[in-house]
């Protein structure tokens, strides 16, 4: 069974324009002692959203193109009203939670127009990108960064039929096409919104395809990086993403 | 001034053992040379056309090479390319305005800047050795490294094109350092036009080195690599110079007496001497000796009869040959350098690099030691 709660103390955005993302209560919240969970792996992206929003709505007051965030629980384990008082206690804003189950999680996120869903199990991100939705695995954060970080991998976008996910592909584009909407509100520096291209095969004639292809669809990109075949690890360790899209599903830690 | 080229120090029979990958090639090259079989029949890739860009050759050999396998030069764009005019807009002008104008000239190439003819040189250097050693990952690896924002990324990349450079790899971090990316690349030798990125490579345990454009530039090899490096605090420590210094040259030459047979400390340049000797020795295994299209050079200001001998059984103690030695007992560097023709000279003191640059001569600062604190440029210092 699935209830959608809203969040009184946040304003509700325009579900015509706002960029819905969708994140599991697993990854937000740490289960802990007394009435008030800890904060989890996905927190200092809640903050960098958030912090988007801030600066959107500074340059504008009527911007409605804005970050909604969705908190889904299929945990069982977490309670419901413990998410709600959580939520209020370290101020998220967050649009709507909604309570489902492992079942019903790609439905919920269909009705709930989710763009982006975000989780920290890499299976669950890859059955619901399969069925179309847009998936990405979360970063590890340290420490709060300046801006909110999202890589790009370039490969999927210059040889669409490697793509290990087509299905999520169109969606994945229209994502990207919001994306660059949202960044171009801002400047080149002092961005709270940083685009960070890879491409990991390839020489640099592909990441100036996938530069060019990005640039046709609306989305600038702040910083690009070129692998050809060079290992990822070290690299993606310094650029500290919040999460990597077009990639189908991988593991950042890789 | 003396002139003395080092015996050639035997070399053992060495036994060149195919390169850890053997003949399986990594799914990334798989990769890669779909790429190019696509690129031929004119299928994928639709690049905007650029004024005089010439189709690059494809040869058998390894060109995407282990980080760790492989030597790692990373360049600035400022170096590698001529970008005085870009500069000009940025400090006059601001980013927004900066970044604008790159796009609005995106189809036009760079020219090519100090670190140019040494990249090329690198180059030729590679497809040698991929015609002795088809499988083996030790080779150049040219990385641009530059904190250029990734609107610049088309022109560069353009410009790569044009001038048909083989540079594969690139960061750009638009604002933010680039040591770290240094690092995660496993980077031989960092070249920039940024003195303040350079020491604080140094600082990482980088060799690195201040590049600046010359007006004049001398003809330089296009058959053979040719790096010369000064000796104190460039391949050695500074520790004599600090003596030389403080108590002046009689002291620093009976310092260097007493210590004739103990080696010298290290200096930040002493690894990539070490590289490049590692790949001359690859010619050398398959009879190469006399044509071996790298050659290094050491011009110090040490002499010959006295000082010049620590240095040489120094390099002889590390294992590190070095092609032609030069000791000119303090006559200036630059007439000799302007014989040599290396395309690269590395050298602590800016009085050095000036004096070399002024007779055409491509020369890098190594700002190191402590030098440092006494010689100032006398020009004004490299632009940001």
């Amino acid at each position: 069974m699935v209830s959608t709660v809203q969040n009184t103390d946040v304003k509700q955005k325009d579900a015509d324009r706002a960029l819905v993302v969708a994140v599991t209560t697993r990854a937000v919240f740490d289960a802990a002692a007394g009435d008030v969970y800890g904060m989890g792996v996905a927190f200092p992206l809640l903050q960098s959203l958030q912090k988007v929003n801030e600066r959107l709505l500074e340059k504008n007051p009527a911007e409605s193109l804005l970050f909604d965030v969705v908190l889904i629980a299929t945990d069982s384990q977490q309670q419901s009203s413990r998410i709600i008082s959580s939520t209020s206690h370290y101020g998220l804003e967050v649009g709507r939670f909604c309570f489902s189950s492992r079942e019903d999680l790609v439905e919920t996120l269909v009705v709930n127009n989710v763009q982006l869903f975000l989780s920290t199990d890499r299976d669950e991100a890859l059955q619901v990108s399969q069925k179309g939705v847009l998936s990405a695995l979360l970063g590890r954060q340290e420490a709060p960064s300046e801006s909110l970080r999202v890589m790009l991998c370039g490969d999927a976008i210059v040889r669409p039929d490697c793509d290990p996910v087509p299905a999520s592909r169109g969606a994945a584009q229209s994502f990207s096409a919001r994306l660059g909407e949202m960044r171009g509100r801002f400047g080149v520096s002092g961005s709270p919104l940083s685009i960070v291209l890879v491409t990991s095969s390839g020489g640099s004639k592909s990441c100036g395809v996938a530069l060019q292809t990005l640039r046709s669809r609306g989305l600038s990109v702040d910083e690009a990086y070129c692998l050809a075949g060079a290992p990822r690890g070290p690299i993606l360790s310094l650029l500290r993403p919040h999460f990597l899209l077009g990639d189908g599903v991988i593991d950042l830690e890789d | 001034m003396v002139k003395m080229s080092l015996d050639p120090v035997q070399v053992k029979e060495l036994n060149v053992s195919p390169s850890p990958n053997g003949d399986s090639r990594a799914s990334w090259e798989e990769e890669e040379a779909e790429e190019e079989e696509e690129d031929r029949l004119g299928i994928a890739t639709k690049t905007k056309p650029v004024t005089g860009r010439r189709a690059r050759k494809v040869e058998g050999g390894v060109f995407f090479p282990k980080p760790e396998n492989a030597v790692t030069v990373a360049v600035s764009s400022r170096v590698l390319f001529r970008t005085e005019l870009e500069q000009r807009v940025f400090e006059q002008k601001g980013v927004e305005e900066y970044l604008r104008y790159q796009i609005e000239h995106e189809n036009e190439p760079f020219a090519p800047g100090p670190a140019f003819p040494f990249v090329k040189a690198l180059e030729t250097v590679n497809a040698r050795l991929r015609e002795l050693y088809p499988q083996s990952e030790e080779l150049f690896d040219i990385v641009l490294v530059t904190y250029n924002h990734a609107h610049v990324g088309i022109r560069l990349i353009n410009t790569i094109n044009h001038h048909n450079l083989f540079i594969e790899r690139f960061c750009m971090t638009g604002g933010s350092s680039p040591i770290g990316y240094l690092k995660a690349w496993q980077t031989n030798l960092y070249l920039s036009a940024d003195a303040d990125k350079v020491r604080e490579a140094l600082a990482e345990g980088i060799a690195a080195a201040t590049m600046f454009m010359t007006e004049k530039l001398t003809e330089v090899s296009e058959s053979q690599l040719r790096v010369a490096f000064d000796g104190d605090a460039v391949l050695f420590s500074d520790e004599s110079e600090r003596i030389f210094k403080a108590h002046g040259l009689d002291k620093f030459f009976q310092h260097e007496q007493d210590n004739e047979d103990t080696l010298l400390d290290h200096g930040p340049l002493k690894g990539f001497l070490e590289a490049l000797g590692k790949l001359q020795k690859k010619f050398y295994a398959k009879g190469q000796r006399l044509d071996c299209p790298i050659r290094t050079y050491l011009v110090t200001a040490r002499s010959a009869a006295s000082s010049g001998i620590r240095a040489l059984k120094t390099l002889r103690a590390w294992g590190l040959e070095i092609d032609e030695a030069l000791f000119l007992a303090g006559a200036p560097k630059g007439p000799m350098l302007e014989k040599i023709r290396p395309h690269i000279y590395f050298d602590d003191q800016m009085f050095h690099v000036e004096g070399a640059a002024e007779m055409g001569t491509v020369a890098a600062h190594v700002p190191y030691g402590v030098a440092q604190k006494h010689n100032q440029p006398q020009k004004p210092g490299a632009r940001k």
